[in-house]
């Protein structure tokens, strides 16, 4: 896993908060990049996009509700930051349910708001470092034979090898070498720690 | 024949003879002929039936015992009821002194004995209508009089007749009245001294004066006058000079207390104070109501050059930890900072001058100014909208005279309203605000939006107040932006274009054009153009 560049996306109509802002992050020493309105920063987007977003709600145009929502269709998992010029607690409730990291109101301290973008970028790492590990584990299934595919279903019911060996009607010792060859292409010895690996991306699987 | 009868049925002709052979004669003579004759063989008995009678024609024999015919004559004429009778004589003295003596007493005529029967019916004829007429024609002249009388009676205004002295000669009833004094006690008086009290201040500047002197007609309004009790009353008069053949023999004056008029005139003055003041009251509501609508726009407008400026002011700081700050980068960030306050202090500034309640009294305003500020405001309404508003006015618009605040208020509601139809109809066409010159006299401001349009029965209920097409509307918008565009002297009016959507337009005076009101007709042909 390599180490990967984060950015700061800024997606603002206003030039002087917009202006303001990129001054402000790359003083922090934050790689930033602004965009004017939100159908800019969607022609833009890429998976490969590391950071996070700080978006404003109110914009001419596509709003920032509007991007999000585009955004998690595209499965980002770019934090989001919301900024908005006045408090709109139902706005700032939607903008959380559709997984907003973040919501801070105009005019903030710029501390609160560098914070928060550290937050969100520690996020952002985390999210990454989990969806890596998580690939890892969906690699690791996917080397794995049918047959050794089915085992692992069994072996994670919590099936014995006996019975397993009578209900696929193999020998015993069969579903013994197949077992051993699931627990070393999946990197454990444990059989908690198979579980859990292959529960925590069961919703991966299934998606696709 | 008939004619003669009927006309001579009206005519009594009294006969007067001591001589019964004579009068049987006269009879005899006239009796065929329509008239009433009345027969007396001496002079009271003539008297007598004349007065009782009042005939037109007497036929009156000069030689009588006891009274003779002067005598009778002359008692004739004494007596008002029969003054104007015509006496003719009759005798058989036929000198000229007796002929003389008997016109000199009023006689009429003269007929010599033994007379002629066709020479009698002749003169009685002639005589009988003679005098018929006369008495027509006093009748109708009384009858004129009565009129006259009545009428200047009836008259509420006080007449005053005056000689070139200022000496009343005539006055009717109401002058009277308003004098409270009776008619006779005012003639013979000078109206200078009798209604002045500054009569002897300066002579030369009392009203009716020039009129009296010069043969000028006045007229004046609220004039103090005084009665004869010393009490004074408003009075409003129009004196006319009296002529006769060019020459000047004094005024005519009319005049009338107006106590109660002004009492009404200043109730109603009152009255119009308070609906303006009223008027004021509730286009600063209207505005205020307005303003609490836009405060969520104003929060975000006020808040993005405060964010930018904390911004800046963090970034400056940081520049300055540096070992070497970059002097020439911070300049640079501070003038930022600065131009952001700017912008943060004029959003402030209009918001805080549209909800101040106008000075009474109207500027020169310089309609572009106006609009672009007005544009400007309206904007922060409208971030969320892909349109905007699209300002287009000639450079060579002359100012106009109007209250700056209620002309924007006006502009910013229909442009609001604009811009609501515009979202509404999730058109994308700016609202356009445009303005001409119309005339020479007047400014047309038009507001044109390509949303939703409005309903075909809104034409006529669309300046009523409480009269609205919006759900949560008040209808008082609008009615407001009537009363403040009629109040600069303007007018405010609804267009339905052909293409859809709606345009409103309002009218301002040219501040030069000598405060000519745009009125409807100007509107009306602004329609046509």
């Amino acid at each position: 896993m390599t180490d990967i560049q984060q950015t700061v996306y800024v997606v603002e109509d206003d030039e002087a908060v917009r202006d303001s802002l990129e001054l402000l992050l790359k003083s922090d020493g934050k790689p930033v990049k602004t965009y004017e309105n939100a159908t800019g920063f969607l022609k833009d987007y890429s998976e490969k996009m590391a950071g996070c977003i700080v978006l404003d709600i109110r914009m001419p145009g596509m709003d920032g509700m509007e991007l999000q929502k585009k955004l998690n269709e595209k499965h980002s998992i770019l934090p989001i930051i919301f900024v908005t010029g006045h408090g709109d607690v139902p706005m700032a409730v939607d903008a959380m349910k559709e997984g907003a990291v973040d919501f801070i109101q105009k005019p903030y301290r710029e501390e609160a708001l560098l914070e928060k973008i550290e937050a969100a970028l520690e996020q952002d790492l985390e999210q990454r470092k989990t969806l890596d590990e998580k690939q890892e584990i969906i690699r690791r299934v996917k080397s794995l034979t049918p047959r050794e595919h089915e085992i692992m279903d069994r072996m994670i019911a919590g099936q014995a090898n006996k019975v397993i060996a009578i209900e696929l009607e193999i020998s015993q010792r069969t579903v013994e070498i197949h077992r051993s060859r699931v627990m070393h292409k999946m990197g454990t010895h444990s059989l908690a720690h198979l579980v859990r690996m292959v529960l925590s991306v069961k919703d991966l699987i299934d998606a696709r | 024949m008939t004619e003669v009868v009927s006309e001579n049925s009206e005519v009594t002709v009294l006969l007067v003879d001591d001589n019964p052979q004579n009068l049987k004669v006269l009879y005899e003579t006239l009796k065929d002929k329509g008239y009433r004759l009345l027969i007396a063989n001496e002079g009271e008995k003539a008297l007598d039936l004349a007065h009782r009678h009042q005939p037109e024609v007497i036929l009156l024999d000069i030689m009588m015992p006891e009274m003779d015919g002067y005598e009778v004559c002359e008692r004739l004429k004494a007596d008002p009821e029969t003054a104007d009778c015509a006496v003719v004589f009759l005798s058989a003295l036929d000198d000229l002194q007796a002929k003389v003596k008997g016109f000199s007493l009023g006689g009429a005529d003269y007929i010599s004995k033994p007379f002629q029967s066709l020479e009698v019916i002749a003169r009685v004829k002639t005589h009988a209508r003679v005098i018929r007429l006369e008495r027509e024609l006093q009748a109708r002249n009384r009858e004129l009089q009565g009129d006259q009388t009545r009428i200047l009676n009836s008259i509420s205004e006080g007449i005053y007749g005056l000689d070139e002295n200022g000496v009343i000669e005539f006055a009717n009833p109401a002058a009277a009245e308003i004098m409270r004094c009776p008619v006779e006690e005012l003639i013979g008086r000078n109206f200078f001294e009798a209604h002045f009290a500054t009569c002897g201040e300066c002579p030369d500047k009392l009203p009716v004066q020039t009129t009296c002197c010069q043969g000028m007609a006045e007229s004046q309004r609220n004039i103090r006058m005084v009665r004869m009790d010393g009490s004074g009353f408003p009075a409003e008069y129009r004196s006319t000079p009296k002529l006769d053949n060019d020459e000047l023999h004094g005024a005519v004056v009319v005049f009338r207390d107006i106590t109660a008029e002004l009492e009404n005139e200043a109730a109603l003055e009152e009255a119009r104070e308070l609906v303006q003041e009223q008027r004021d009251q509730l286009a600063h509501a209207s505005r205020l109501t307005t303003m609490g609508e836009m405060a969520a726009g104003f929060a975000h407008e006020v808040n993005q050059p405060l964010t930018a400026i904390t911004n800046y002011a963090r970034v400056s700081k940081r520049m300055m930890s540096k070992e070497n700050p970059d002097l020439g980068l911070l300049g640079e960030t501070l003038d930022k900072i600065e131009a952001q306050s700017h912008r943060a202090s004029e959003i402030i500034r209009r918001i805080r001058r549209f909800m101040k309640k106008p000075a009474t009294g109207k500027e020169v305003i310089s309609v572009p100014a106006l609009l672009e500020d007005t544009r400007q405001f309206a904007e922060v309404d409208m971030r969320n909208n892909e349109g905007g508003i699209e300002l287009s006015v000639p450079d060579s618009l002359p100012d106009v005279a109007a209250d700056p605040i209620q002309v924007q208020q006006v502009a910013l509601n229909l442009i609001r309203n604009a811009l609501e139809a515009t979202r509404s109809a999730d058109a994308s066409t700016p609202v356009e605000v445009t303005a001409e010159l119309v005339g020479s006299s007047c400014v047309r401001v038009r507001v044109r939006d390509h949303g939703i349009g409005l309903p075909v029965d809104a034409e006529d209920k669309l300046f009523l107040p409480f009269y609205t097409t919006k759900d949560e509307g008040m209808g008082i918008g609008l009615a407001t932006c009537r009363s403040l565009i009629q109040a600069q002297g303007g007018d405010i009016g609804f267009e339905r274009p052909e293409d859809g959507g709606a345009c409103f337009y309002f009218t301002l005076p040219v501040a030069s054009a000598d405060g000519a009101p745009c009125a409807p007709e100007s509107a009306s042909n602004a329609r046509e153009a």
